[in-house]
């Protein structure tokens, strides 16, 4: 990996600007070069070339230039790019920001060195998405499906319960059906020191920590590390993923911090500004993380991505979300509303969907009536919304028997449904029973969308 | 008024018989509803004694992944850290084996010779500064400063640097440094080195 003019050190430095230290009468640098920058203190920190030309340098420094002065100041231009040691020895381990081990144990005794950019998945050889992982979340399992393979973000807001859920999906999710093993990646940008103690505590009391690697990038650490921190974790993934054949479940939240520490450097290298600030090339920059996620032709291992992003003012249409959607398969989008009536998780099904899950779900992965029984949900609480509306007009006098029963079936879908405990995990036949037994409460000839063999087989209601 | 007697005795007994029945009827209809209740109340025993059970077996068995996942973890810790201990021993063991080897032989020479042809062509200069250890002055300086050495523009740097062995080179205006001594080459390479020594010990993939 060493390139020509890899190791050389350089001590003129011409300008240092928010996160960015531009290098004078620089020779050979490569584009995304590593870059050791070292203080007047001998203190090192990270960087990465981000242009060359003119015998300058513009390198970006990963911890930071909190304390850097232009003179005594050294950049040292390593002559590669930045690599993950990767090995099974990942599993169970907890690493910071960067990929520096940040559970006291020593560095990973690596298998392999890779370059952490990944290498793109040539599209001939992409395999459609369409197994089924569990969650234990009766709302994703039940009508939102996860497949291997797939990349399906959390929508949320400002304040809501998303880490709980990330927490709780890290913590049950499961392939079924296979004995291929599973593995969880877990990527904390930018989160609060108790969110990342509350990832860290709830996968090790759980017993699933044995089984995830966990880079916890803080809200103090320096902005700009939060650029690597997703890239990182998914180097870890597709290692365990296509060297060693495992499905892996890779959970980034938030990737609103990503997207403000990109916004961060645009702004230092005065680029022009696209919507809200943000750099005109973040819907390519997001596709570079996104697109880490699939199935390769003839690998056992699959990666699979649930990125969590806060809207900022639950904001659907703010670029974040917005670029996420046109990447992404689908989307979980977290309600304000429901969140304000104390319910978990609180999702909005309405706004939510799983493209792949049609896919992912029916007999030989989950059960046969899986796909109708969901649709009919869908169908008996986007009523039951109606009604509520109209309640809310007319009062619930003016209501006729049926739309008095749909609003039953609404309240039902969100206590008994959609309502879970956060250490609760229920397998499919759960939460499909549960399916049942909400649209159970009406009348039979109400239920258009599911086959008569299934109603004579599941249907606990009455005929009017 | 000696008939009304008997009449009366007789509505009495009737209503008394009639309300033994009504009593008898409703205590049969209670007994009933009783057993209806009590019947209809069996399968949500059943159903919450289930429930209870499965939720028991849920959580016994949350328990035991927590427990068996946390020993797991312990254990394979433990391993870790004394498997770096072993390679920090082996490379303690290494490195002062480095510092102790002899300098006056031709083979250290020709290290010297490697070296500093790879420094100035990374740096792309033999107009340079040279600066070694202590141990490695004389060395260096048979190979830099004889007439008709490959390098007449370099010039060693009379203090010396606190390494094991090897060079370092700086441009003359100090702009550009390359530091090739015996410490940063094991730096760099040190992933690889315990890899290597991890692999003896047969840990790794």
């Amino acid at each position: 990996m060493q390139q020509r003019g890899g190791g050389v050190q350089y001590s003129k430095i011409a300008e240092i600007k928010g996160p960015l230290v531009i290098v004078d009468d620089v020779e050979n640098a490569a584009f995304d070069e590593l870059v050791e920058v070292e203080t007047r203190d001998g203190e090192r920190r990270l960087g990465k070339v981000l242009e060359v030309g003119n015998g300058k340098a513009i390198v970006q420094v990963f911890e930071g230039t909190t304390g850097l002065s232009v003179s005594g100041t050294n950049a040292k231009f390593v002559g590669k790019v930045m690599e993950m040691p990767v090995s099974r020895e990942v599993l169970g381990r907890v690493f910071d920001g960067l990929g520096r081990p940040k559970d006291g144990l020593p560095d990973p005794i690596a298998d392999r060195f890779i370059d952490i950019n990944g290498e793109p998945m040539n599209p001939e050889q992409r395999e459609y998405p369409k197994d089924f992982i569990q969650t234990g979340v009766s709302v994703i399992d039940g009508m939102i499906t996860l497949v291997r393979g797939q990349k399906l973000p959390i929508f949320s807001g400002s304040g809501m319960s998303h880490n709980l859920l990330a927490a709780q999906i890290a913590r049950q999710a499961a392939v079924i059906g296979t004995e291929d093993e599973f593995a969880v990646v877990f990527a904390a940008i930018g989160v609060q020191y108790s969110e990342a103690e509350y990832f860290k505590r709830s996968l090790e009391e759980s017993g699933a920590l044995k089984r995830s690697v966990l880079f916890l990038n803080l809200a103090d650490d320096p902005a700009i590390e939060r650029i690597i921190t997703p890239r990182v974790a998914l180097t870890v993934a597709e290692y365990l993923a296509f060297d060693l054949g495992m499905h892996v479940l890779v959970i980034l939240t938030d990737m609103t911090n990503y997207a403000e520490a990109l916004r961060e450097i645009s702004a230092a290298r005065e680029e022009v500004p696209g919507r809200k600030g943000y750099p005109g090339y973040l819907y390519t920059d997001l596709s570079t993380i996104y697109e880490r996620a699939g199935k390769l032709t003839g690998k056992k291992g699959s990666v699979t991505q649930v990125p969590i992003l806060s809207m900022p003012s639950d904001d659907i249409t703010h670029p974040i979300p917005d670029l996420t959607g046109y990447i992404t398969e689908g989307q979980i989008v977290l309600g304000r509303d429901l969140f304000r009536q104390g319910i978990y998780p609180p999702v909005n099904i309405l706004m939510s969907l799983s493209r792949l899950m049609k896919d992912g779900i029916g007999e030989g992965s989950t059960r046969a009536d899986h796909g109708e029984i969901s649709n009919q949900n869908y169908d008996a609480y986007s009523r039951a919304q109606e009604v509520r509306a109209l309640a809310g007009i007319v009062g619930k006098a003016g209501l006729t028997e049926i739309d008095l029963k749909y609003m039953g079936v609404g309240d039902t879908f969100e206590k008994e449904f959609l309502s879970q405990s956060v250490d609760e995990n229920r397998n499919i036949d759960e939460t499909l029973a549960v399916l049942w037994r909400v649209v159970s409460q009406l009348p039979r000839n109400e239920l258009t969308k599911v086959k008569d063999k299934y109603m004579d087989q599941y249907y606990q209601g009455t005929t009017r | 008024m000696s008939s009304s007697a008997p009449q009366l005795e007789q509505t009495i007994d009737k209503v008394l018989d009639r309300t033994a029945e009504q009593i008898i009827s409703s205590v049969a209809s209670a007994a009933d509803e009783a057993r209806k209740s009590l019947d209809d109340a069996v399968p949500l025993l059943e159903q919450e004694y289930d429930k209870i059970i499965s939720d028991g077996r849920k959580e016994a068995d949350k328990i035991s992944r927590q427990i068996v996942g946390s020993a797991d973890l312990d254990v394979r810790n433990r391993q870790l850290l004394a498997l770096e201990d072993a390679v920090d021993r082996v490379f303690e063991q290494a490195l002062e084996r480095v510092a102790a080897a002899d300098r006056n032989g031709e083979d250290y020479a020709a290290l010297i010779r490697a070296l500093l042809a790879e420094s100035t062509a990374t740096l792309g200069s033999k107009d340079v500064v040279v600066s070694t250890s202590a141990q490695d002055m004389d060395a260096v300086r048979a190979v830099v400063e004889p007439e008709g050495s490959d390098y007449p523009a370099a010039e060693v740097s009379p203090e010396p640097l606190a390494c094991l062995g090897g060079i370092r080179i700086r441009s003359r205006d100090g702009a550009m440094t390359f530091d090739n001594t015996l410490d940063a080459r094991i730096e760099r390479l040190k992933p690889l080195i315990r890899k290597g020594i991890a692999s003896k010990f047969g840990a790794g993939n």
